[in-house]
């Protein structure tokens, strides 16, 4: 069992800082995509090592039906 | 470890989902809330009262027949602020009261429209994480107002 973290910041302004921890290689910016559908636009983003390591066998579900009155 | 992204936010939903973080946003700042029809609104403008408007950015309610014709009225002391969705769907707020000066009232707009975002953001993106199966491990709002959430889930 991998365990994946993701630390959010909402400024008062409401920019958003999102740090995804513990998913490796491609899964990492799987969940960097789903986020940004989920908030909105790129400002900067920034690959630490992590996700340079191998990735886990198993790819991340995120298949969703974003829905914009959620 | 891993990624960091810094996002804009973009607000779009439907006039409840709208209304539900302006709703949020008003009690984080003091402010009392009644929601009336536009229509209905037949209130005459004090002559000396100041009055000033702005869009909240990046948004955009979608049109749905709740919409139409309402708005989100919010007050405090003398100020006024109205929450409305304009002809090209983008939320706005205007604010407007006595013994105010045009700067101070796009102050308060801006502030407001500010918590908008961040009320919308959150309960936007702790709806997805619910639906992911993220579990909450911390959360706090520091003294700067900055809302921080630690989320986690385990993968096969």
């Amino acid at each position: 069992m991998a365990q994946h973290d993701i630390e959010i910041t909402i400024s008062k302004t409401g920019e958003v800082r999102v740090h995804v921890k513990g998913a490796k290689g491609k899964n990492c910016m799987e969940y960097a995509k789903w986020l940004t559908q989920v908030i909105g636009k790129v400002k900067d983003q920034k690959l630490t090592s992590e996700y340079y390591e191998p990735e886990e066998k198993n790819r991340i579900d995120l298949k969703q039906e974003l829905r914009a009155d959620d | 470890m891993g990624v960091v992204i810094v996002l804009t936010p973009v607000v779009i939903g439907s006039w409840p989902v709208i209304a539900a973080a302006v709703t949020a946003a008003a009690a984080g700042l003091g402010l009392n809330v009644s929601e009336k029809v536009k229509e209905a609104l037949q209130e005459e403008q004090q002559t000396n009262e100041q009055q000033v408007e702005v869009q909240l950015e990046d948004s955009q309610v979608l049109a749905d027949s709740v919409a139409s014709g309402k708005e989100l009225v919010l007050t405090k002391d003398n100020i006024t602020l109205k929450v409305t969705r304009d002809a090209r769907g983008e939320c706005k707020i205007c604010a407007s009261g006595q013994g105010y000066t045009q700067a101070e009232l796009k102050q308060i707009a801006e502030q407001f429209s500010q918590k908008v975002s961040q009320c919308f953001i959150y309960n936007r993106t702790i709806t997805e994480l619910k639906r992911h199966n993220f579990q909450t491990v911390d959360e706090d709002v520091t003294e700067d107002g900055t809302i921080r959430v630690h989320v986690r889930r385990w993968e096969d």
